[in-house]
């Protein structure tokens, strides 16, 4: 399984802090953002940074392992 | 150097004291010369309307590995004798603290580059997102320049 979190206005736009999704061999971010995005347009429209394993990433097509944990996130507006 | 202080960079839903972190910068080094300070703090007024508090939302693992390499970051970058960066999370009142930053250096210069470099950064690099609460309704708020 993957672990999807959201957060601020990404998680508002989803209705949801967590998803799972099916990990499958071969998958990779873009994979994943895809899957998400058919389901969430409206979530998808603000996300401009993604995460894996608490890292930024800007390969979309790098393989993502079983159990990762991805976020997909917006500009950020703190301090 | 203080490099090894776990407390210089927190994530936290308390108030803090900007004395006591002052306090515990000095306390690194005696030869620190200068120490600039960044507090940001809750505006009650924003976009033409009032705010009553702001709500915070972090990606709070990420954010403080974020604010770790900065603070490393700025101490290579600038030569800093040590830093300090705290940042409240949860609900903020109009009025008080939301960040702050401490450098300290030799001398004056690199402390207030440094300081000026870390808001700057951690705006573009800390996973945090703010929402403002006002009468007509919430809305989260979209990054300034």
């Amino acid at each position: 399984m993957i672990k999807v979190l959201f957060f601020g206005p990404v998680a508002e736009r989803v209705g949801t802090n967590e998803l799972k999704v099916e990990f499958h061999a071969g998958m990779r971010v873009q994979d994943l953002r895809a899957q998400l995005q058919a389901q969430h347009p409206a979530a998808f429209e603000i996300v401009c940074f993604v995460a894996v394993n608490g890292e930024h990433t800007l390969d979309m097509s790098a393989a993502l392992t079983d159990n990762s944990e991805v976020v997909f996130m917006s500009k950020f507006s703190g301090g | 150097m203080a490099d090894n202080n776990k407390n210089a960079v927190r994530i936290q839903h308390e108030d803090f004291s900007q004395d006591e972190e002052i306090k515990a910068l000095q306390a690194s080094s005696k030869r620190m010369g200068g120490i600039a300070t960044f507090l940001g703090c809750a505006r009650d007024f924003s976009e033409g309307r009032d705010v009553s508090e702001i709500s915070f939302d972090a990606y709070g693992s990420m954010a403080l590995s974020e604010m770790n390499k900065l603070r490393a970051e700025a101490i290579t970058k600038f030569g800093l004798l040590d830093a300090r960066l705290v940042h409240r999370i949860g609900t903020v009142k109009g009025g008080e603290n939301i960040v702050f930053i401490a450098a300290g250096a030799e001398h004056r210069a690199p402390a207030l580059e440094a300081c000026h470099w870390l808001i700057d950064e951690l705006k573009q690099r800390v996973p945090i997102w703010k929402k403002e609460i006002t009468p007509q309704g919430d809305s989260w708020v979209t990054p300034h320049p």
